[in-house]
């Protein structure tokens, strides 16, 4: 009987202790925020999507077309597409990127030299359609245009993109106000001539403007990512 | 008129789809009325044969791979897998490499018992401990995102030290998250441990004796519950454990309630590691230098390490190659999910969901 008394007292002790604990709750604010409303900071070092970097120098991408980030893809979501000229000079033809392949590990920012390829903190771009998930390298470079990043210092060898991280003081920070006249503006000048491809297909579309500019590439290199970038960016817009 | 009324026993199913198994777990039991019966888990439904992707990868891209292994501690497995591979080559980790891992998986522990104690709550019908656990676990998960930049897969762990240096506001944050921790977890006792109806669900409910865990392979928490003193870290230790000054909870009961109280012990041994590491941190190098395209000795290793559910272990077989020959994970889980029939004999479908809680089975991880 005593005992039975003694366990009831501790029990009706123990259920207070715990309304007690929940009560001081009671006045503290909450610790949950309204997501679409309000937002938290996100860490820098966030992995979201990736994203190809902008030299804003020379209103290029950093891209060598090295192919090492493809290489180290766990899940075989890069696929890059070279072009060499008659100087065996690489150009960045094609990159897509399969958001729906990709694991967001991180694998290719950290297997990149040259400060080309980032995972950016963006972390809201889900689509109703699994074709919109493939993103070319207008689209990327698009989304990657704003994102700081830090030059690697560059050691040796003047290969083609060494040559123009050379010239500049080694660190630019992309945040600074772009040059004007280079940088490739994403929104303006619709190309009419741009080709009319289904809507909903982005990978059929990506191929497409590549032999046009392939033509471009090889007299002067330098233009070929200026000339190509606006009228690949309209494209996609357009579809989507 | 007694002779007519006659009872048969039913089957059913519990799940894949049931709140309470925790993923995609199957539970085909055998009735009578309340009562089990017979309990037959059918598993494989979260099969992505981790192991045989493996096999056709490279060894570092093998460890994004092992994230998806058992997610709730990724940090563990991206270890082992770095430890199997390091045994293999004889690789010299940097200090502060080996001490920043122990203070992420000590971090991850914690961060897998809160959700562990949390669930269980929810599974018996506590929900105020749930939101509760789940309000540290993300201080947890912050500190992680802000070192390595995920929540849940982290892809810190690299073969020969970590990805990244930890940020300057590390240090402070963390230290800022122990202080506050020991009342925290004091808070989750308050409204659990002694609670009345707490005891009553969990107290002498899925007893596993000493037997069970050697005969099972029982191992981790679960089998410390059971009287079995048995801790990697200590009797098999690798990294730098043995630097710590900790100790290992050992309860004697072997039921749900020990298994929950020795989770709760050792959160407050897992914080009070963070803290030495903390203190203890070298500078230098976070990396050994590793080549790009990493190439292991040819041999077969295993390498195991004390996961928050127990023993986690990699078998690997090298022929020398830029792949990995055969990858073979072990996880503690499968053990937990096999030793469920026969505890549950007798018992009441609801006692079942105490017990499969309180065990800390993750699908994932028996599946892969």
């Amino acid at each position: 009987m005593v005992e039975l008394v003694k366990e009831f007292a501790s029990g009706i002790y123990n259920l207070l202790l715990g309304m007690v604990t929940t009560s001081k709750h009671l006045t503290r604010h909450a610790i949950t925020i309204q997501y679409p409303k309000e937002r938290w900071d996100i860490p820098a070092r966030s992995r979201g999507m990736v994203v190809l970097l902008t030299d804003h120098e020379t209103g290029k991408l950093n891209c060598t077309s090295c192919l090492l980030c493809e290489k180290a893809c766990p899940s075989g979501a890069i696929d890059i597409e070279v072009f060499k000229d008659e100087n065996k000079k690489r150009h960045l033809q094609g990159f897509v990127v399969d958001f729906h392949k990709c694991c967001l590990c991180g694998l290719c920012e950290e297997s990149c030299n040259f400060a080309a390829i980032k995972m950016a903190t963006t972390y809201e771009y889900p689509e109703w359609d699994k074709a919109k998930l493939i993103y070319d390298k207008d689209m990327l470079a698009k989304a990657g245009y704003d994102v700081p990043y830090e030059k690697p210092v560059r050691k040796k060898k003047a290969s083609p993109p060494s040559k123009k991280a050379a010239s500049p003081p080694a660190e630019i920070k992309a945040n600074t106000a772009p040059t004007s006249e280079s940088a490739p503006e994403p929104a303006p000048t619709p190309e009419p001539n741009a080709e009319t491809t289904p809507a909903n297909s982005p990978e059929a579309a990506s191929p497409s403007p590549a032999p046009e500019s392939k033509e471009e590439a090889k007299p002067i290199d330098t233009s070929e990512t200026d000339k190509s970038a606006p009228t690949e960016t309209d494209n996609s817009e357009d579809k989507n | 008129m007694t002779q007519d009324l006659h009872t048969e026993k039913m089957v059913i199913n519990m799940g894949p789809h049931h709140p309470s198994t925790h993923g995609v777990c199957r539970l085909i039991l055998t009735l009578d009325g309340e009562n089990v019966v017979e309990c037959e888990p059918v598993i494989g439904y979260l099969h992505r044969s981790i192991e045989k992707i493996c096999e056709n990868r490279t060894y570092a891209q093998c460890i994004p791979l092992m994230d998806r292994f058992e997610y709730v501690t990724s940090m563990s497995c991206n270890w082992v897998f770095a430890l199997a591979t390091e045994k293999l080559t004889d690789l010299e980790i940097p200090e502060r490499a080996e001490y920043l891992r122990v203070i992420m998986t000590e971090l991850n522990r914690i961060a897998s018992h809160l959700l562990c104690i949390g669930v269980t709550g929810l599974d018996l019908g506590a929900l105020t401990p749930f939101l509760y656990t789940f309000r540290e676990r993300e201080l947890i998960l912050d500190l992680f995102e802000m070192t390595c930049g995920q929540r849940l897969t982290y892809n810190y762990i690299r073969i020969g030290g970590v990805s990244q240096d930890i940020p300057d506001e590390f240090i402070p944050k963390c230290r800022e998250f122990l202080d506050i921790f020991d009342e925290k977890v004091d808070d989750y006792e308050k409204v659990l441990t002694e609670n009345p109806i707490w005891m009553a669900r969990n107290k002498g409910i899925g007893v596993i004796s000493k037997q069970q865990v050697y005969d099972f392979a029982i191992s981790g928490p679960s089998a410390r519950a059971s009287g079995v003193d048995f801790d990697i870290r200590r009797d098999d230790p690798y990294s730098v454990y043995d630097r710590f000054d900790y100790t290992i909870p050992v309860f004697e009961g072997g039921d749900s309630y020990d298994r929950y109280r020795a989770r709760v012990q050792e959160m407050r041994e897992s914080a009070k590691i963070i803290g030495q590491a903390l203190d203890q941190l070298p500078g230098g190098d976070i990396r050994a230098k590793v080549r790009a395209m990493f190439k292991p000795k040819a041999g077969e290793v295993y390498s195991r390490i004390e996961n928050s559910r127990g023993e986690m272990g990699i078998y690997l077989l090298s022929d020398g190659g830029k792949k990995p020959v055969r990858v073979r994970a072990r996880g503690a889980s499968y053990n937990h999910l096999l030793i469920i029939p026969e505890i549950i004999k007798g018992l009441k479908i609801a006692d079942l969901v105490a017990i499969f809680a309180s065990l800390d089975v993750i699908l994932p991880e028996i599946d892969r």
